[in-house]
């Protein structure tokens, strides 16, 4: 975990630092054993290739918990995710890069809290935005 | 098969590490984790998955099914990632050549029942070592685990665990 | 669960019913997440131990088994028994997706100390009829006195 980062160090437009993640299938039976999701298109090849897919995918919920992984990372033990989520477009594979990113798409303070809204998203290797989403946080103020 | 060039024995300064306890280790038997380990052996007895009725037929919690005795805590860098079994200080410290390694034979002995929401402490040591000549040169290595309820000191469980060193 | 056993209702040679699974990947991955063995051994075919230990398919936790073996011993002594101890080796390789069998018989009853004890031999089975996981239990059972 970096520094604390304040209210004030950010600015609209910025990009927060990235998250990379590439899963192995045994991070992905982890998931399953961890989320109770026993759904066999992530583990199980030929299952997944009756139902119509090309081989074994990452389960959606993963990506949306990396994403507020992403962010828990972000804003440290003083700020707060109040709220995040995503589409799952695309898919994504095992033993290949997911990277996590998010911008910054506005500021505001209200009641005494100062939010920070972002755009976040899970990109693939060929950097397509698989997991569209957005997220609202609180940072700390150094006021 | 063994790779030093050296004929392999068991030695006095191995024999002299049985009994050697472990630093202790955490434990915990949760009702998530009590049905998780059921639904994981395909059991349906409600024994293991509903406090009511287990209460009802005279025990504390739902009953840990036979073979399942907690699981423990799990910390990044001390435990290992794939096996879950925590790395730690004490114990006993064999210097095994032989790379191949397969699971030989589990015994559990029990003296109460495991329930949700025990809290085991767990200490191994060496119990036993073999070593067998006869066609491929296998090491039987025999370690023994005692678990306490940490609420009430006593002595839950025992547990023999050989693995086949070749 | 089946009726509770009695002390006085078994006998020696009596025959524990049959408990039979053939685990398929998902079963074996719920075990995974039971047991916090994370092998992938037993669920990912392309793992490149498969290969050396002469392997085609993923095979069985060990532990699976003697957890089998330790829900037909756990049934035998029903919810007012108490089991002892119980044990097993490791003498064969199972892969998933085939029938495994958990066979018993009473080798002993005697009383010791107030209880009422029975000893089985306990074991599974491949679909093949080879002992695969060879054992012992030892179970208190409540006695009709």
């Amino acid at each position: 975990m970096g520094e604390q980062v304040y209210f004030e160090d950010v600015r609209e437009g910025e990009e927060i630092p990235q998250l990379k993640k590439n899963c192995s299938t045994q991070q992905l039976v982890l998931w399953a054993a961890g989320s109770g999701d026993f759904y066999q298109i992530h583990y199980d090849k030929d299952f997944a290739q009756r139902t119509g897919l090309k081989g074994l995918i990452v389960h959606g919920a993963l990506k949306n918990a990396f994403l507020g992984q992403l962010l828990h990372d972000w804003v440290g033990e003083q700020g707060q995710i109040r709220r995040f989520g995503c589409s799952y477009r695309g898919m994504d594979e095992p033993d290949q890069d997911i990277l996590c990113r998010g911008i910054v798409t506005k500021k505001r303070s209200e009641d005494g809290r100062h939010y920070v809204e972002l755009d976040v998203w899970t990109e693939n290797p060929d950097g397509k935005k698989t997991s569209p989403g957005t997220a609202i946080v609180t940072l700390p103020s150094r006021a | 098969m063994p790779d030093t060039e050296t004929k392999f024995e068991i030695t006095d300064e191995m024999r002299a590490q049985y009994g050697v306890d472990s630093a202790p280790w955490t434990y915990e038997v949760t009702t998530t984790s009590v049905r998780m380990y059921a639904r994981g052996i395909g059991s349906d007895d409600p024994i293991h998955y509903d406090v009511e009725f287990a209460k009802a037929q005279g025990f504390r919690s739902i009953v840990a099914p036979l073979g399942y005795i907690g699981t423990p805590v799990y910390l990044p860098g001390k435990n290992d990632p794939t096996f879950g079994f925590p790395r730690r200080e004490g114990g006993p410290r064999l210097n095994i050549p032989f790379r191949g390694l397969l699971d030989g034979g589990t015994e559990t002995e029990y003296f109460d029942y495991i329930c949700a929401g025990d809290v085991l402490a767990e200490t191994s040591h060496l119990a036993d070592l073999k070593y067998r000549e006869t066609g491929r040169p296998m090491l039987f290595v025999t370690n023994e685990s005692v678990y306490t309820n940490v609420a009430t000191g006593k002595v839950v469980v025992k547990q023999r665990l050989t693995s086949i060193h070749m | 669960m089946a009726d509770q056993n009695y002390f006085e209702d078994v006998a020696v040679g009596q025959k524990l019913p049959p408990l039979t699974i053939a685990p398929d990947k998902q079963q074996l991955v719920k075990f995974a997440a039971g047991s916090g063995d994370f092998n992938p051994l037993h669920f990912d075919e392309n793992f490149p131990m498969l290969k050396p230990m002469g392997l085609s398919e993923n095979i069985v936790h060990g532990r699976f088994k003697y957890a089998q073996v330790g829900r037909a011993v756990f049934a035998f002594a029903g919810y007012k028994g108490r089991v002892q101890r119980f044990g097993v080796s490791y003498r064969g390789m199972d892969p998933l997706n085939k029938e495994i069998t958990v066979n018993g018989v009473v080798t002993a009853k005697r009383q010791e100390g107030g209880e009422h004890i029975v000893e089985l031999d306990v074991w599974t089975e491949n679909a093949d009829g080879q002992k695969t996981t060879p054992g012992t239990a030892v179970v208190v059972l409540p006695s009709r006195e």
